[in-house]
């Protein structure tokens, strides 16, 4: 009897087996699944945008499912899976994802599928890429801006000698150690200040780093911190995001996903502006501005009702009265055209002078080569400021560096 | 005279005694001080979860900083699915680290105490599998795991967290195995147990402290594990405590408070399970069975 | 369903499944020792492992297989079982059933997991995939075939600006040594501590294992915190100690910009503190299985500590020490997690890195999965020869395989 044990066994396993298949959401016409990598205090708006979405008529049997990663996990992950063939239906981020997502065949181009001309020219013109556009944007901005503390500040510097004379006489006063902080480190903010002395990283798909603007804008760079010495020595992000919090600090730069924080912290005494005019060249520095993208896998080209129901939700989600929403909730500007007439965003003094800030600021690009620019910007920068190299040499380097990085990549 | 020897005798001991406590005392200054380097970085963590306003540097070196709250433990235990993504974690690691444990006996053992072709061979491979760079494997790992339909499961995460810990867990009982005498088990042997029998009887209860380490290698890694769960696991529900906790941090902003609780939170099982298993770490053999 | 109820009926659907998978591997493998010199066993299994194969993959993905793929699982199933059979024939000759039986499961389970991915990685080192490739491999499944041109880049052109192949292979085999050595003889130096009858042990041993059981993201961020140049313990010691005591800024000592200007020496001292508990954990494991009695005879006979510890611990502790030792030095050498945590992240610097770390940069960040795969591959053959070069020099191989 031992055979006929067996082969119930057998057969009991192998039916069992046939249980544990999972069933792929992916096939499912009426889901929906988004990756994001939006902070959690954001979550609760996406969810409760998708929630009503769903509560839409005619929309009984659609479910719609947000998956949360952080922003490298996104960019790998999303890789990982659309090589493998699955992923997402839709995914939320920057713009620069789409760089490498639309070369590499992972997104779909969005020209056909929408009516463009409702949203923000200067924000679509940051998902262009070869003549096609990548991806639908739920939000302007993402750009840095020039923030400051009331309680020291009464007449906030419009240009950069103005700054320094503020630095040397009423920082003084208050006895802050540092006047202003920013995060030294990372060349995206270092990118303003380069565009006030009249540069940027990359021109079209050529990075132009070894130019004149460069090295005067090191130069300020170096000055800020060993110069004038205006800045502290050593401050990454959270240092001075710490600094700011704790008041120690007078002005820091940063972006606007932050203003939601400071204003919940500093409350009445926190105030934005322009990042002040470079006086000696007379520009306004400008921040890369993006927003918030929806990006389509590639994948739904082979699903019509997929598709048209991603379509339907990425329109509800950036219709009027949702964009208004999102201002009032998350204080970010919206990107369809008609919602910037909005009260909230005009009534608003925070978003107003955010708007101010957007207007001076430069779309940023999204072609493949900035990510090796980045890499490239970081390390000199970094060797620069703790003067390992001159800035002359760094520069020459910094160059020559992403040259042979990007001839790597597209061998 | 023979109290002048009782004397001396005496002084010794006291002499003796003197210098056991001094010893001791040394002992445990030692072990103080390495304490002290060792659990200093967790309580400034403490202190980061217990500062209002997510910041994560200060100046104050002060452990329970100035406004103190134990907000963020509420709120990591509330507004997040914590405890769900506890469960998970637990539910993992336990099913994994016993059949990765129970594996790796059998295997260790007949490494040990066997010459069969392949012994060498297989533990050469063994020992391969841990040189190449864990990070290029995920890629196929994905496209393999997709394929068998065990993407998003328990089973693909035990399956792959229980096959990963074998190469150490089989090397390290193989190795204590080979400090346990033979003899036991050839005088079992001659008592007509089956060799199986054999090592279940003898050789598996002498090799508790081997079990336990193989078992707390298991535990901690599967644990702490993150980039294989974060290529497997996409459904929220199912989330480890690794992925659920890094949900937190964003590109910019991280809730570094919830995120020093939430961190906190989850190291006290993996102390509870150090705690439980010292007292296996005890072997058998030094409770007077034979030896040599 | 109760969310608790569904995962631990999914969890036992899944303890069943693997109890089953042994079973039927040792029943394959029973079957194949006892039966194997009977004449209707070949052709028996011949014909029935590529069937049961294929009622598997129906059961399991259901009957619309495409003919090709029953095909193929056919066939893999028959040429396995062509193999498999004079393995047990010629070879095993029905001996070794139960070593055999005994790692199965763990090895065929090993077998799957890295096998295909290891495959897959030498298909990728010898074709060129990246970024630019990647479209025309999902449409037409195909990228050009590329011979040895990458393993050659990889000794060539570094993934990284400023060091060569060559200076990231003597950093890994320096960071690799420096930290071993501090990690094994950390851990000892514990380990004999705690090996002693004193009170609290229990105690002592969980605090001294923190590092190891925290997890390490927190821990590895939690000690970057500290060497931060303005908010980190030891800066703002030194600067305390420096206004208390002005005298000593003569002595040269001041505030260290440990992250930018030290990164190696950073990432390396933060990896002992991680590394130290491991270490003396396992130690510890193998002193408690040397009898006292051994102590108290040699000192009877008037040994020394030292001799007591070259003598009787150090051979003793062989066994067990080697694949720890082993095993540790191969897994600091691969070891990406600190160095990419401490300095690999957003504002850090190439300076610290070593080969692996290097490698993830070029792969994820710059999508060159061809050549991070030769990079792969030249890593693990650097470090298979030099442990079989190690093995063979300290005759490790005797006693540690036993």
């Amino acid at each position: 009897m031992r055979a006929g044990k067996f082969l119930t066994l057998l057969a009991f396993s192998v039916a069992l087996c046939g249980c544990l298949k999972p069933v792929r959401s992916e096939d499912d016409p009426n889901h929906i699944t988004v990756w994001e990598q939006e902070d959690s205090t954001v979550a609760p708006y996406i969810d409760a945008t998708l929630e009503a979405f769903r509560k839409l008529p005619g929309n009984e049997r659609v479910t719609v499912s947000r998956v949360h990663y952080s922003n490298e996990d996104l960019r790998q992950q999303y890789q990982t899976a659309a090589i493998a063939g699955t992923g997402p239906d839709l995914i939320m981020c920057p713009s620069d994802f789409g760089g490498v997502f639309a070369v590499a065949g992972f997104i779909l181009p969005v020209d056909g599928l929408f009516d463009l001309s409702i949203y923000n020219k200067a924000v679509m013109e940051s998902v262009l890429l070869e003549g096609k556009h990548w991806g639908i944007p739920t939000s302007n901005g993402n750009h840095l801006m020039f923030m400051y503390n009331r309680k020291f500040v009464k007449n906030v510097p419009q240009n950069t000698d103005e700054l320094f004379k503020y630095c040397d006489t009423e920082a003084k006063k208050y006895g802050l150690q540092n006047c202003l902080a920013f995060d030294g480190g990372e060349p995206f903010w270092f990118t303003p200040w380069l565009g006030g002395f009249g540069g940027w990283p990359l021109d079209k798909r050529t990075p132009t780093l070894d130019t004149k603007p460069m090295r005067e804008a090191v130069d300020f760079y170096l000055d800020l911190r060993y110069g004038k010495k205006v800045i502290p020595q050593e401050c990454d992000y959270n240092c001075m995001d710490a600094l700011f919090k704790e008041e120690k600090v007078a002005f820091i730069i940063n972006g606007d996903w932050s203003v939601f924080s400071y204003a919940g912290s500093l409350k009445d005494n926190y105030a934005v502006a322009r990042i002040p005019m470079v006086s000696k060249t007379g520009l306004w520095p400008s921040p890369m501005v993006s927003g918030k993208f929806f990006m389509i896998n590639a994948r739904l080209q082979k699903d019509e009702r997929k598709l048209k129901l991603a379509r339907e939700l990425i329109k509800f989600y950036t219709n009027r009265e949702n964009q208004v929403r999102q201002v009032k909730e998350l204080k970010r500007l919206p990107s369809l055209t008609e919602a910037n007439t909005d009260q909230s965003v005009v009534g608003d003094p925070l978003l107003k002078a955010s708007m101010e800030q957007i207007l001076v600021g430069k779309p940023m690009p999204m072609a493949t080569e900035m990510r090796p620019t980045w890499d490239s910007m970081r390390q000199y920068l970094g060797k620069i400021m703790t003067r390992k190299v001159t800035a002359e040499e760094g520069i020459t380097k910094m160059q020559q560096d992403v040259s042979t990085k990007i001839g790597e990549m597209n061998r | 005279m023979a109290d002048k020897d009782l004397e001396l005798a005496r002084l010794e001991n006291d002499r003796q005694q003197r210098r056991d406590k001094i010893k001791t005392l040394i002992l445990h200054v030692l072990l103080i001080l390495a304490c002290v380097v060792t659990v200093y970085p967790l309580l400034r963590i403490l202190s980061v979860s217990l500062r209002p306003g997510d910041k994560l540097m200060s100046t104050s070196l002060a452990l329970i900083p100035e406004g103190a709250s134990l907000k963020a433990y509420a709120d990591v235990l509330t507004t997040t699915h914590f405890l769900r993504w506890l469960w998970n974690s637990l539910l993992i690691t336990v099913v994994t680290s016993f059949i990765g444990v129970s594996l790796a006996s059998t295997a260790g053992y007949a490494f040990s105490r066997f010459r069969f072709p392949g012994n060498k061979l297989g533990l050469t491979l063994l020992l391969g599998t841990q040189m190449i760079p864990a990070g290029m494997l995920l890629l196929p790992l994905f496209l393999m795991i997709m394929r068998l339909g065990l993407i998003n499961t328990y089973i693909g995460m035990i399956i792959a967290y229980s096959v990963s810990s074998l190469p150490f867990s089989i090397w390290i009982l193989k190795g204590y195995y080979d400090t346990i005498p033979r003899s036991l088990e050839e005088a079992a042997l001659v008592d007509g147990t089956t060799q199986f029998g054999a090592f279940y009887r003898i050789v598996l209860p002498l090799s508790t402290p081997a079990l336990a380490i193989a078992f707390l290698f298991n535990f901690t890694s599967s644990w702490n594990e993150y980039l294989v769960a974060r290529v497997v696991l996409s459904d929220s529900a199912r989330y480890t405590w690794t992925l659920g906790l890094f949900e937190l941090q964003g590109q910019f902003l991280t809730q570094w408070g919830m995120f020093a609780a939430g961190s906190l939170l989850v190291t006290i099982p993996v102390l509870a399970v150090f705690l439980y298993s010292s007292k296996w770490l005890i072997s058998g053999l030094t409770l007077g069975s034979v030896k040599g | 369903m109760n969310p608790i109820v569904a995962s631990l009926t999914e969890v036992f659907q899944m303890v069943f499944f693997v109890l089953w998978s042994v079973f039927l591997v040792e029943a394959y493998l029973y079957l194949h020792f006892k039966k194997y010199e009977e004449k209707w066993f070949t052709p028996a299994m011949l014909a029935g492992v590529p069937l049961a194969g294929l009622v598997y993959a129906i059961t399991a993905v259901g009957p619309a297989i495409p003919g090709s793929i029953m095909a193929a699982i056919a066939m893999y199933a028959f040429l396995v079982e062509l193999a498999a059979i004079p393995f047990f024939k010629l070879v095993v000759r029905g001996r070794y059933s139960l070593p055999l039986m005994m790692i199965a499961p763990g090895f065929i389970g090993l077998a799957m997991l890295i096998a295909y991915p290891l495959v897959f990685e030498f298909y990728l080192a010898f074709h060129d995939l990246k970024l630019t490739t990647l479209k025309v491999w999902a449409e037409t499944g195909s990228i050009p075939f590329m011979g040895f041109q990458n393993f050659v880049d990889v000794f060539v052109k570094s993934p990284l600006s400023e060091v060569t192949f060559w200076r990231l292979l003597l950093r890994t085999l320096g960071w690799t040594f420096v930290n071993v050595f501090f990690h094994v003889v950390g851990g000892f130096a514990l380990a004999l501590v705690l090996n002693n009858e004193i009170k609290m042990k229990g105690l002592y041993r969980t605090l001294l294992v923190i590092p190891w059981a925290m997890p390490q993201v927190v821990a590895v961020l939690a000690m970057r915190g500290e060497f931060h140049s303005q908010y980190g313990f030891i800066n703002v010691m030194i600067e305390r100690a420096l206004t208390a005591m002005p005298w000593l800024a003569h002595l040269g000592i001041q505030k260290v910009e440990w992250l930018s200007q030290h990164p190696f020496l950073t990432c390396t001292m933060i990896n002992v503190w991680l590394g130290i508990p491991f270490m003396m954990v396992v130690i510890l494991g193998g002193l408690q299985s040397i009898p006292k009695s051994y102590y108290e005879a040699a000192s009877i006979d008037g040994a020394s500590a030292v001799q007591k510890f070259w003598n009787i611990t150090l051979p003793l502790m062989r066994p067990v020490l080697a694949p720890a030792v082993t095993l540790g030095t191969i897994w600091t050498f691969n070891n990406i997690n600190i160095i990419y945590l401490v300095t690999g992240q957003a504002g850090g610097t190439e300076e610290a890195d070593i080969l692996v770390s290097a490698l993830y940069k070029a792969a994820f960040t710059y999508n060159r999965f061809s050549y991070s795969a030769a990079f792969a591959i030249v890593i693990f053959a650097i470090l298979f020869l030099v442990s079989m070069l190690w093995l063979k020099y300290s005759k490790g191989t005797d006693s540690a395989y036993g």
